[in-house]
């Protein structure tokens, strides 16, 4: 963790004559609050002389119905700026009070390239006007949309809203809504020479992995510019947190990366402990760590095997699948669902690991093991496999900071930042592993480090089998939801909490937390804001496929059409973790 | 079901084994057995659909394998995962390119009713805008479900009469009634006292 004063004290050096104001927060993240006027000046210092390098996440809070906000400045809406050193393994959480019903910002996009996509969305969600924005439009939300979904007098239900209808007219204008037009985007239709041929590939494509689209400027199969357009996938899972009590969130947060199933309960329900103050018990603790690396090796399965399939190899897909059936079958067997078992609790996990859980994942590690070598000699050593990978989509590892970049995607380029390493949480820092890292940053070192990253997980996993400790699986405190079964039978004032949990939802006390773990496609966190009440005021969900599949223009210029298909497979995204 | 008659023994060509049925059996038939998908997926419920395919489950044993990237060369399009609004245009369109004869299957709570997303963006079930012939239930739905689902939409499609050209016979088209398997299943399930233990 960082040293709180000595960041800010630098920038409250660096600029004497700014006010300052120091925010306390639950997670000891050094926070900040700048008027506007400044704001660009003193994120200019930070990104270069602290030096905090990458925008990790750029959001904002809507503050006109929040109670518990004693020593903040008067705010109507609050953008956050949350800046990361990978390097010096530092941050700082900047915030902005903008006031009025259309409040304006200026852009950091020529600070953090990266910052563009996060600003879109800032006006998408919440209305706030960036100036000096290339292109501020709709990012999620389609151009015809009316309203900003994350203001707080937005109806959230669709059952609330008109029905929906879908007749010749709307259908016409939605459609012309999808239309592309190069002029839009300041792109020639021809040079002195040639014409340029558009293409649109998606939303509904097997590269893309799921719907979105990408409309591409073509010199013959040279792909001279291309554009990504989000947002098909966006089921409001942050607006969602704001309806839903802190403990019936938790199904919803397994749904954001569909392909990591408890991975993603775990920023969620760290966050809330954090809030809470809750203290989870060391058998809980393995158990998440056991099940969130047996949800890895199953993401990366199928990241591997998609991979391969894109690039036109048929069988890895059917073998990688049937692998990921076998770690299925532990799921099954410890939380009785596949892919959203939504197992985690706030303050331990649902139940304790069925009787012979420790054969099952000792054959399964035992099995993996060689299946790795076997993954290794027919897909990594494939000669078709390294021709159509090696050397194309090449990501630097200064390219990657600037954008955002964390998770395999980084590591494959160099850099071996590794929150379970860098910030242990959860019980980590108990655990011996290495932190697999690339060098050229190419699509051949991604799928290379995905496969040296489940042979670490499966390390991890055979520890937790060594060392897993006895003792409960939830912690003893009021706001652990639900309480143990048996001491709620057994006591009233358990029984009390029991009631209260399960009927209004725990009331989690007033503050902010945001918490971060590795998760499979890189740093996730959960930045929840609680106004004392039993369901979150704000749920800001970071994710790594957001940031990464900004990328893919400055990815694919140069490369052809098949190059494309390659670069989208080694990406590993997820849609539904893009758009949320 | 068009009949196959042997007589192994008879020397003349005439009494080899040969089908004796309709023609228009034949053709539904062929088509129940070689329900050919089309590769589209939402969110979700896609993977456990994908998954179907693999060899654990094999789903090449009831004949819809051949995942089609066109809409055109496909029978059934599986709306499998989230209907968003945004996506909607999209997946209307993709469904209008699909050649008649063709089906829809609801995969998954999203699809059916919108499930647990009751939100601005998402359409509260496809059957809003999209004649569904099968919806199956879960979030997502495990491959067995999925599996079950093909073979509900292959009877139903085996049952149903259609004319085989626009020349020949009468040219209504006869679909089956497709029962709710919690009814037909009610009996069953309640008959089933104990629930085998995890362990």
């Amino acid at each position: 963790m960082t040293d709180v004063s000595d960041i800010i004290q630098r920038l409250r050096w660096r600029f004497p004559d700014v006010e300052l104001t120091e925010q306390a927060t639950a997670d000891e993240v050094p926070t900040v609050w700048v008027g506007v006027e400044h704001v660009r000046a003193v994120l200019a210092a930070a990104r270069t002389e602290c030096p905090l390098e990458t925008l990790y996440d750029l959001t904002a809070i809507d503050e006109r119905a929040r109670v518990h906000r004693a020593g903040q400045p008067a705010s109507d809406f609050t953008v956050v700026y949350h800046l990361l050193s990978t390097t010096c393994n530092h941050e700082l959480r900047l915030k902005v009070a903008l006031h009025g019903e259309e409040p304006t910002l200026p852009s950091v996009i020529d600070l953090w390239a990266g910052a563009d996509w996060y600003e879109r969305e800032l006006w998408d969600m919440f209305g706030i006007t960036v100036m000096g924005h290339p292109r501020l439009e709709r990012i999620l939300l389609p151009s015809w949309w009316e309203g900003h979904p994350l203001r707080k007098e937005y109806a959230a239900r669709a059952t609330e809203r008109p029905p929906f209808v879908m007749n010749d007219t709307v259908r016409a204008a939605q459609e012309q809504a999808l239309h592309f037009d190069p002029a839009t985007l300041g792109w020639a239709r021809h040079t002195e020479e040639f014409d340029y041929m558009f293409l649109n590939v998606g939303p509904h494509h097997p590269s893309t992995h799921g719907v979105f689209r990408v409309v591409l400027q073509l010199d013959g199969q040279e792909i001279h510019d291309a554009v990504c357009e989000i947002g098909f996938h966006h089921r409001g899972a942050e607006k969602m947190g704001e309806r839903q009590s802190w403990h019936t969130y938790i199904p919803y947060t397994d749904r954001v990366d569909y392909l990591q199933g408890v991975m993603n309960n775990f920023p969620y329900v760290l966050a809330v402990e954090r809030l809470a103050g809750i203290d989870v018990p060391d058998r809980a603790k393995v158990i998440r760590i056991l099940l969130a690396e047996l949800f890895r090796v199953i993401s990366h399965l199928v990241f591997l095997g998609t991979f391969a399939q894109d690039l036109g190899m048929m069988s890895p897909v059917f073998y990688l699948f049937t692998d990921r059936e076998r770690a299925f079958e532990i799921v099954e067997s410890v939380t009785g669902a596949r892919m959203h078992p939504g197992f985690f609790r706030i303050g331990g996990v649902a139940m304790d690991l069925p009787g012979g859980w420790e054969a099952q994942v000792r054959d399964f590690i035992a099995y993996m093991e060689k299946r790795l070598g076997e993954i290794e000699s027919t897909v990594l050593a494939n000669k078709i496999f390294r021709l159509r990978t090696e050397g194309i989509g090449v990501l630097v590892s200064e390219v990657a900071l600037a954008w955002g970049v964390t998770g395999p995607m980084l590591r494959a380029s160099g850099v071996p930042w590794d929150l379970r390493k860098a910030r242990p949480y959860g019980g980590y820092e108990q655990f011996d592993f290495d932190v697999p890292t690339g060098c050229n940053g190419d699509c051949f070192d991604r799928a290379q480090v995905h496969v040296a990253e489940m042979r670490q997980s499966l390390r991890i996993m055979a520890q937790c089998l060594r060392v897993m400790p006895g003792g409960s699986v939830k912690a003893d405190h009021p706001l652990t939801t639900p309480p143990p079964r048996e001491r709620m039978l057994h006591d009233i004032e358990t029984l009390i909490d029991h009631f209260l949990n399960v009927s209004w939802g725990p009331v989690i006390p007033a503050g902010e937390a945001s918490v971060a773990v590795e998760a499979t496609k890189g740093n996730n966190s959960y930045y929840l804001i609680s106004d004392g009440n039993t369901m979150s005021y704000r749920t800001r969900i970071r994710t790594p496929s957001f940031a990464h599949l900004q990328l893919v223009p400055l990815l694919a210029r140069g490369l052809t059409i098949s190059d494309l298909v390659a670069v989208l497979g080694s990406i590993d995204f997820v849609l539904a973790d893009v758009d949320r | 079901m068009p009949h196959l008659l042997t007589t192994p023994d008879a020397p003349d060509p005439l009494h080899r084994p040969f089908l004796l049925g309709r023609l228009e059996e034949l053709a539904a038939w062929g088509r129940r057995n070689s329900l050919w998908p089309f590769g589209f997926g939402l969110s979700c419920c896609f993977v456990e659909m994908a998954t179907a395919l693999t060899s654990k489950y094999d789903l090449a044993r009831f004949g819809a394998e051949v995942i089609r990237s066109s809409p055109r060369e496909a029978d059934v399009i599986v709306i499998a995962g989230t209907v968003f609004a945004k996506m909607a245009p999209v997946v209307l369109q993709l469904y209008e390119q699909m050649m008649a004869p063709r089906w829809v299957i609801s995969m998954g709570s999203c699809a059916n009713s919108g499930g647990m997303y009751d939100i601005y963006s998402v359409v509260q079930g496809v059957d809003s805008f999209l004649p569904v012939d099968v919806y199956i239930q879960g979030c997502p739905p495990s491959p067995d479900a999925f599996m079950h689902g093909i073979q509900l939409l292959s009877a139903a499609v085996g049952a149903e009469h259609r004319p085989l050209s626009w020349t020949i016979g009468p040219q209504g088209v006869y679909l089956p009634a497709m029962p709710v398997q919690r009814d037909a299943k009610r009996e069953a399930r309640r008959a089933q006292g104990e629930l085998p233990s995890p362990e």
